[in-house]
């Protein structure tokens, strides 16, 4: 894929998205889906995202590395970056408007399919093939989908939990 | 400028995996170190912030700078916050790839994958634990979300689509209360 071209499929799914990991199911249906990257790959930027510094909505920029070095990473930054920004005028022209029911009515509803394709996209990460996920890995996705929801540990832990759970009982990576 | 620039690229540096702790940090220097906005500015500007699209620690930093120092406050910290912070991104993206097809890696990525994929679902449940409402909105709310999971898990439906339309859907039907902003997750 061309690097603009890159950079407007990013910065497309960072605009029709609420959050930072928002984007993750509009990012799979145009990479993955395309053959772009490979769910291993989103795996590896969502675990880096976790674990650096900074929101971990730049998972995205790791995913811009693996898909095109320096230049990707550049490029989701950028993609990510100016969506949000669009609030700074917003509130400066219309802070009245964003506080009307309509938009919270428009934002809710955004949220709550969002919410629904996330939960999609977690359960597929989760076990891709149902028939080739092992039980450790069910609940790997269980005890994370635990610890996160009760917000006891932080997410780089569980991340890191994972992994070395991986390393001891994984011998065949299912995806 | 140069405060507020070591600021964010403190915020950038020294949080490590976004949300709650990124906010906390932000909150720590802007409000009780700096003094630069008060508390209920703060609080105003994180509440807008979770009405914007993708990253909302972005646009709350945004916010924030257009407050300190207007256009260039903007500039200033959203990079300060991003750019160190998406460097470290990619060291670390660059340096796995080095490992990446060891079988030690691999067996650590089929650990991860899962643990990420529990996270992403908690991330959902979260979403709807804080738009939550009460009574029969309780159930349309549900709908939306069941509608939305079994598009995207049975069909090939385009995700964009369904959140344009549930936005849409939202503007007419979903309107009679606020969100209730409590969402840490940027």
């Amino acid at each position: 894929m061309a690097e603009l071209g890159l950079f407007l499929v990013l910065l497309k799914d960072s605009a029709l998205a609420l959050g930072g990991l928002g984007s993750l199911p509009l990012v799979r249906q145009d990479l993955v889906a395309t053959g772009l990257v490979t769910d291993a790959q989103v795996v590896q930027a969502l675990a880096i995202g976790r674990l650096s510094t900074g929101p971990n909505g730049l998972w995205i920029v790791s995913l811009g590395y693996q898909i095109g070095g320096w230049f990707g990473a550049a490029s989701a930054l950028v993609a990510c970056s100016l969506p949000p920004l669009v609030m700074v005028p917003a509130t400066i022209a219309g802070r009245r408007f964003l506080m009307t029911p309509v938009f919270a009515g428009i934002v809710r509803g955004a949220a709550l399919a969002t919410a629904g394709l996330l939960a999609s996209t977690g359960v597929s990460l989760v076990a891709p093939d149902v028939a080739a996920t092992a039980w450790w890995q069910i609940g790997i996705g269980a005890g994370a989908l635990w610890l996160t929801y009760q917000g006891r540990l932080h997410p780089g832990l569980v991340v890191i939990g994972g992994a070395v759970l991986g390393m001891l009982l994984g011998r065949t990576p299912v995806i | 400028m140069r405060e507020l620039a070591r600021a964010w690229i403190a915020v950038g540096t020294q949080s490590v995996g976004g949300g709650t702790s990124t906010l906390f940090l932000i909150r720590r220097l802007v409000v009780e170190r700096y003094h630069w906005v008060s508390a209920r500015a703060f609080t105003e500007d994180w509440a807008l912030s979770q009405l914007s699209p993708g990253i909302h620690l972005v646009a709350l930093a945004g916010l924030l700078g257009s407050r300190i120092a207007g256009w260039r406050g903007v500039l200033i910290s959203v990079a300060g916050m991003m750019v160190p912070a998406a460097v470290v991104t990619a060291a670390m993206t660059a340096a796995y790839g080095t490992i990446a097809d060891q079988p030690l890696a691999r067996a650590a990525l089929s650990g991860m994958a899962p643990a990420t994929g529990g996270m992403t679902l908690a991330l959902a449940l979260i979403m709807v634990r804080e738009t939550r409402r009460h009574g029969r909105a309780a159930i349309v709310d549900a709908l939306v979300v069941a509608a939305a999971f079994a598009i995207l898990t049975f069909t090939r439906t385009s995700s964009i689509l369904v959140i344009v339309s549930a936005a849409a859907l939202g503007g007419l039907f979903l309107r009679r209360e606020r969100p209730t902003s409590e969402r840490a997750e940027e």
